[in-house]
């Protein structure tokens, strides 16, 4: 027990470092620095959501349409910001392995961390924003709108493991998460709710974690207003298989390494 | 004690197998001084690496009852584009050691003065060795693994290398890859000769310098 309160200290010391080091090359140290954490997806966010919900009118389906658009923009942010930056990640950071206690899980955390956390502060700043300028309502069920969240998290956390891990293997990786995360856009769940599918079509589609964190967010959102279809025991399976997926692909990527 | 057992590395190249090292074996006691021979490509930087773990090797394995440096050499461990003072703060973090002391230690024996607050990527090779070197110094270790880098230093920070690794600090071990005969001459008791990934071990200098040259 000892023992592992002495690693779990040494690995958050080694991952606060990183963080640290990751927020320092990414954005400068100086002026604005800092603030662009934030900053860059909010500016992807609000232009595109305004844009959007005014060439599509105030409601889809019955539901409000700012509100729709941000329950499905944000987490797409968050999805390719976390996957984008685990293309080869271990490859531009090879330079830190020269530093045993580095290990490449803890590149992929701190990594992880500051795209998520990104995404989380562009989530409450957009929200604030939208909702004090009487553009969108707060969510009708906090609990499970934060439930959603977590799987969403969860799932983005995932999809960058598999695609880091992977990336380091092959090439093709950054080919296949090129149009993967483009058509993801369109079956993804960014911008469409089970329930407005056809039933042959609902299915296939709620095979997919995105889908079904997309469901469970929706229903924190619009409450008992609309319909939703997440399944609770099949989302934390199937994400659950795939992060041991990741996690031995993760392991072996290690061999694949070479330094400079 | 550092062990070696039958490792192998190999690499794959377009499509081909490239094998650095064929089963090499050794071992160093605490305080002994290996040196690491071998003409240009024969896998010397790869064996410190590999000792160093920042790679592993693809069969054999490696036994290490004491902490040895990260291979100081002239490329790897630091992030260029941040600032010598940052990379320290990194460092220091992640091997939990007290900033100020680490600094304090640098400032005095890599005598980089206001190059610490410029990006690493902009020093020159003698400076670049002047900082690992001082870094890994403040850290502490048991054995240091060092690529050649000594050399790339003037005169003075030899002098003083010499002052702080042979004189004060004689009872830690050290596996140094170089071409300086002269310089393994007077440092080393032990050496292993890479050739065509193959070790050859030598307790006798002179003999091991001797191979290398006819080489």
């Amino acid at each position: 027990m000892r023992k592992f309160a002495e690693d779990f200290a040494a690995q958050s010391r080694v991952v606060g470092a990183l963080l640290i080091r990751e927020i320092y090359t990414r954005f400068g140290r100086e002026g604005l620095g800092f603030a662009w954490i934030v900053g860059e997806p909010l500016i992807f966010a609000i232009p595109v959501l305004l844009t959007w919900s005014v060439v599509r009118g105030s409601s889809e389906h019955g539901v409000p349409m700012m509100s729709f658009l941000w329950t499905g923009y944000l987490p797409l942010l968050m999805f390719r910001h976390v996957g984008g930056r685990m293309l080869m990640f271990v490859r531009v950071n090879a330079g830190l392995l020269y530093h045993r206690q580095v290990t490449i899980f803890d590149i992929f955390l701190a990594r992880c961390l500051l795209e998520v956390v990104s995404s989380l502060t562009a989530v409450l700043v957009s929200g604030v924003l939208f909702y004090s300028l009487g553009m969108m309502d707060l969510p009708r069920d906090l609990p499970m709108f934060y439930l959603g969240y977590l799987y969403m998290i969860w799932w983005c956390a995932v999809i960058g493991l598999i695609i880091g891990a992977f990336s380091e293997r092959t090439d093709w990786a950054e080919k296949i998460w090129q149009p993967y995360s483009y058509l993801y856009i369109f079956f993804g769940g960014v911008f469409f709710m089970a329930a407005w599918l056809p039933e042959s079509l609902r299915g296939w589609a709620l095979l997919q974690p995105s889908v079904q964190a997309y469901e469970l967010i929706r229903a924190g959102m619009f409450g008992s207003a609309v319909r939703t279809y997440g399944d609770l025991g099949y989302e934390t399976t199937a994400l659950a298989v795939l992060t041991l997926i990741g996690l031995l692909l993760m392991r072996d990527a290690r061999k694949y390494v070479i330094a400079e | 004690m550092i062990r070696a057992v039958q490792i192998t590395k190999e690499y794959r190249t377009e499509g081909r197998v490239h094998r650095a090292l064929s089963g090499v074996s050794f071992s160093v006691a605490k305080g002994e001084k290996l040196a690491v021979l071998g003409r240009n490509g024969a896998g010397k930087s790869t064996l410190i690496r590999l000792l160093g773990g920042v790679e592993l090797p693809t069969g054999g394995f490696i036994e290490q009852t004491m902490s040895s440096s990260w291979p100081l050499g002239l490329t790897g461990g630091f992030q260029g584009s941040l600032t010598g003072n940052d990379n320290m703060r990194f460092i220091a973090r992640i091997y939990n050691k007290p900033f100020d002391e680490i600094k304090a230690y640098v400032e005095d024996f890599a005598e980089l003065g206001k190059y610490l607050s410029e990006p690493v990527k902009i020093y020159s090779l003698g400076m670049r060795a002047r900082f690992a070197f001082a870094l890994s110094l403040a850290i502490d270790f048991d054995c240091y693994l060092i690529d050649e880098i000594i050399a790339a230093g003037d005169q003075r920070f030899q002098r003083r290398s010499h002052e702080e690794l042979f004189e004060k600090r004689a009872d830690r071990s050290l596996i140094l890859a170089s071409h300086m005969g002269d310089f393994i001459k007077a440092y080393c008791s032990r050496a292993i000769v890479l050739h065509h990934g193959r070790g050859n071990l030598f307790d006798d200098i002179d003999l091991a310098l001797q191979v290398y040259n006819d080489l």
